[in-house]
């Protein structure tokens, strides 16, 4: 028991005050498990020991339960070190346990705007990690997001409240999250640094050097060109020299060289490979990725702006109101029609079956629950290839007359004609299986979630509202 | 009509005696030289042939055994635009066991970026770079620097060559083992651009390379051309490569004899070059390649007329016969120009026509002759018969006063130092140090 104020206790980690209970945490916690702090309103961490404090930190930040993310943290004897997360991502700073009720004052401030919350699913990977830091940037107040300068990020930059969510090592995927919300209307960017990253692996830790263009070894001598203007001679200036004085001699004329624009000067320098024995003048500059090794030439390195991204009006409503993306990027995938013409293949059928009211048509969302674990582990190439494999698997087992579009890179809809709502569901389930099966041999035993749901159409409502439906039903 | 029966008169009155009188410039120098001996040395040269043939094939064999690696130099400023379609057309040729060398003497255009992308795809081996210009003379030593090969072969940008003229110019030195450097035949690419172009075909054709086959064999053949030379290495290196021009071509010539070499021309390696179009240009390079007959033979190199340890016949023989029919011919027309008018003035307006149908006849006869010798053209005859009268023009009042005014500027001001083709910094060394 730590006696502080009069109000304000310490008892076994917790301090309650003003309906509020705080929990303290410090190095006799485990980094491991959070879990237990959950039921807590806000959380105090002990920061003397700056490295646990970023772990616990991170940990919090980068939980994908808003009860963990959106925690007020304020942190205790913090002293200002270079860590974007521990400088960034708290709600402040407590110099001493007299400062709870300012704190409290803060968390209130959270809590409310956390209520304002939408908390509809947005359904892919992109967008769900941007809805999370929207959530976050809306309730602290934080309208743009800044790039800060982080050794330990693969390409030397981090946004914390996006990175938090991401190794260090995954860096590189944070600016195609933020291209992506870019694209979405989101964010606006401003140009503040530009980056060039390994076209291999895209990492930024690069060491640059000129190389031999003939074998790549960084191993060389440089040497001045001499040219003696009386006998037209020329040569690397050991051609000139001697172990005897520090006197240049011509070794066509033997005249001794007297004073450089008068009867020598220096045209150029050159080369000299100890590794291949080559000589050059035009040294190549490449560049060592340090992460994955490779050589590469500098012009193939992969340039991207390190931006400051400012929210847009709709990125400031996305936090309360919730957003609908464009997906565009999965609307070329071979076998598939984008959302737009799918709505109105969906009208035409609705009309088609009023005509018809003995036919029966169904409409099925199919999910990839984790599809983002296989987007972490391969990158956008991945993720790309499963949903190309998993088209593939579905069109040899549907009809041609039905059709298939992405809502998002994680939601898709097929709209089954002539299909009864029990026959949709059992092909439905056979097709998951066979998905599964796949990619479990295709990409290394990931064992991808597919989860899906079956309406039967209604000729009665209108299209939109019938995908609304479903996908709600589905997300609730 | 009157005119010629006086002229034919004129013609059938005066004796044998009395026409050598009156035509003895004709006879006695530019006949003898220029018709009888070239005309005898290359019949013989024909006749000699079969003899060679077993020589020649015997050399094209061990050649061919020994397949040496061989350094091409091409140095330039802004040849950029040439050097490419040179380093493909090279890619053509029968030998390929070959260095390119491309040495960039300070150039201020695209070069350098045409010759580093050449360079990254495999067409040129060597690229060097001045940033600053440095002459002619310095950036072929740059190269020679770097080069490995046994051969060096010197070529420019804007020339191209025949399938077969790399190997051609080497095989010389598997045949004879004092040849030390070997002259390509340059003839005239753009001949139909312009008269003045033309003119300087049939002039290639005619003394530079009918000329050359015949000193070649008289051991007399002064300047390997820059366009096309190849030199055994040990020989550019003692005599420590290129000196600064202009005129370097001959100069480089001159010091490889005085080692004790042979210099010979192959008619067969073939290289065609643009020559000036228009006659001010030529009129430019002319006045430099003739100032540099006086700069090289009579001044640098005047240590062969005079008995030392390095004299030979030969180069004796060679300078006098340059220095005779150059220099000394050449002020010596003034003197029949002067005798005529003095002691024939009335008969001039016969002997001017005379003179002229002398040289034309003789300019065809030898055209047509020495065809008929010439291994390979790049133009049937016939297309310069039309021109041939022309030649007497171009020949005997053209170029000789051309020659006249440079011989004047450099004997009396030593002009070819402050040729801009060189860099003022060279220049001026070499003027106070009287290279
Ligand atoms: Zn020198
Ligand atoms: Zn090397
Ligand atoms: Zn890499």
């Amino acid at each position: 028991m730590n006696r502080i104020t009069e109000n304000i206790q310490v008892v076994d980690h917790k301090i309650n005050y003003s309906n509020l209970v705080f929990y303290v945490i410090d190095t006799t916690n485990s980094i491991l498990n959070i879990d237990h702090t959950m039921g807590y309103d806000a959380l105090i961490l002990d920061a003397s020991d700056p490295e646990y404090a970023h772990l616990v930190l991170r940990k919090i930040r980068g939980h994908y339960n808003p009860e963990f993310y959106l925690k007020p943290v304020f942190l205790l004897n913090f002293k200002e070190i270079k860590d974007p997360v521990l400088n960034k991502m708290h709600d402040g700073i407590m110099t001493s346990y007299d400062q709870i009720p300012q704190m409290a004052e803060t968390a209130k401030r959270i809590f409310i705007k956390t209520t304002q919350l939408d908390n509809q699913l947005v359904p892919s990977f992109e967008g769900q990690t941007v809805k999370k830091v929207l959530n976050y940037m809306y309730t602290r107040d934080i309208r743009t997001l800044k790039p800060v300068v982080d050794l330990n990020s693969a390409i030397g930059y981090t946004y914390p409240e996006l990175s938090v969510n991401f190794t260090s090592t995954e860096e590189p995927q944070v600016l195609e999250i933020l291209e992506w919300a870019d694209r979405e209307g989101l964010i606006w960017p401003d140009f503040f640094e530009r980056v060039y990253l390994c076209n291999n692996c895209s990492s930024g830790s690069l060491s640059y050097r000129e190389v031999c263009p003939h074998c790549n070894s960084a191993n060389s001598k440089s040497e001045d060109l001499v040219h003696h203007f009386p006998c037209a001679y020329i040569g690397p200036i050991s051609d000139f020299q001697n172990n005897i004085d520090s006197s240049l001699n011509c070794p066509k004329c033997n005249k001794t060289l007297r004073h450089i624009g008068i009867d020598y000067d220096k045209p150029s320098v050159i080369h000299h490979c100890n590794n291949c024995d080559q000589n050059y003048q035009d040294a190549f500059i490449k560049s060592k990725c340090l992460s994955c090794e490779d050589d590469i030439d500098v012009k193939y390195l992969v340039p991207k702006n390190v931006n400051i991204y400012k929210l847009t009006r709709k990125g400031r409503s996305a936090a309360t109101s919730g957003f609908l993306s464009s997906s565009q990027e999965v609307d070329d995938i071979f076998g598939t029609i984008n959302m737009p013409t799918f709505r109105i293949m969906l009208h035409y059928e609705l009309e088609r079956l009023k005509e018809l009211p003995a036919q029966k048509t169904s409409l099925a969302l199919l999910h990839l629950e984790n599809i983002f674990e296989l987007y972490n582990k391969s990158g956008k190439k991945g993720e790309r290839r499963l949903l190309e494999e998993l088209v593939a698997v579905i069109r040899e087992n549907i009809k041609s007359s039905d059709v298939i579009a992405f809502e998002s890179s994680s939601t898709l809809y097929l709209m089954l004609t002539n299909t009864a709502k029990e026959n949709a569901e059992q092909k439905l389930k056979n097709l998951s299986s066979l998905t599964e099966n796949l990619v479990k041999k295709n990409f290394n035993n990931f064992k991808v979630n597919l989860l899906y749901k079956v309406s039967m159409l209604d000729t009665g409502k209108k299209a939109e509202v019938q995908l609304q439906e479903l996908s709600k039903e589905f997300f609730a | 009509m009157e005119f010629l029966d006086e002229f034919f008169n004129y013609l059938s009155s005066v004796s044998p005696s009395k026409l050598v009188r009156v035509f003895w410039f004709f006879f006695f120098f530019e006949f003898v030289r220029f018709f009888l001996v070239d005309f005898t040395t290359v019949l013989l040269w024909k006749m000699t042939a079969v003899f060679r043939k077993k020589r020649v094939k015997e050399g094209r064999n061990l050649f061919w055994a020994e397949k040496p690696f061989v350094s091409i130099i091409v140095p330039g400023k802004n040849e950029g635009k040439h050097i490419y379609k040179l380093a493909v057309s090279l890619k053509e040729q029968t030998y390929q066991n070959f260095e390119l060398i491309v040495v960039d003497d300070g150039s201020d255009d695209d070069t350098r970026a045409i010759c580093n992308s050449l360079k990254r795809n495999g067409l040129i081996d060597i690229f060097l770079s001045n940033d600053v210009r440095g002459g002619k003379a310095s950036a072929a030593n740059l190269g020679l620097r770097y080069a490995t090969g046994k051969f060096i072969i010197h070529m420019d940008a804007d020339c191209s060559y025949d399938r077969d003229a790399v190997e051609n110019i080497l095989v010389p030195f598997y045949y004879d083992d004092k040849v030390g450097a070997v002259g390509g035949d340059v003839q005239v690419r753009n001949y139909k651009q312009s008269l003045c172009a033309t003119l300087q075909a049939i002039e290639y054709t005619d003394t530079i390379s009918v000329g050359r086959i015949s000193q070649s064999q008289l051991g007399i053949y002064r300047i390997i051309s820059g366009a096309f030379g190849a030199f055994r290495k040990e020989a550019l290196q003692s005599v420590g490569g290129w000196d600064i021009g202009p005129g370097l071509d001959g100069d480089i010539t001159v010091k490889i004899r005085k080692l004790g070499y042979q210099i010979h021309f192959e008619p067969t390696a073939i290289c065609q070059t643009n020559v000036p179009v228009t006659f001010n240009a030529l009129i430019r390079q002319r006045l430099r390649w003739d100032k540099s007959l006086i700069r090289f033979r009579l001044r640098k190199h005047s240590d062969v007329f005079f008995p030392n340890e390095s004299f030979r016949i030969s180069n004796f023989v060679s300078f006098v016969e340059n220095i005779t029919y150059s220099l000394v011919l050449n002020f010596k027309w003034y003197f029949y120009v002067i005798d005529m008018v003095l002691n024939f003035t009335s008969r001039l307006v016969f002997i001017i026509p005379m003179n002229f149908l002398l040289y034309t006849v003789n300019n065809y006869f030898k055209f047509i002759v020495f065809s008929l010798f010439r291994e390979r053209k790049n133009v049937g005859a016939e297309y310069f018969m039309l021109y041939m009268p022309l030649m007497a023009l171009y020949f005997g009042y053209f170029l000789r006063l051309v020659r006249t005014y440079a011989y004047l500027q450099e004997l009396f001001f030593r002009r070819s130092y402050e040729d801009s083709w060189n860099p003022e910094k060279s220049s001026r060394q070499a003027k106070a140090l009287r290279l």
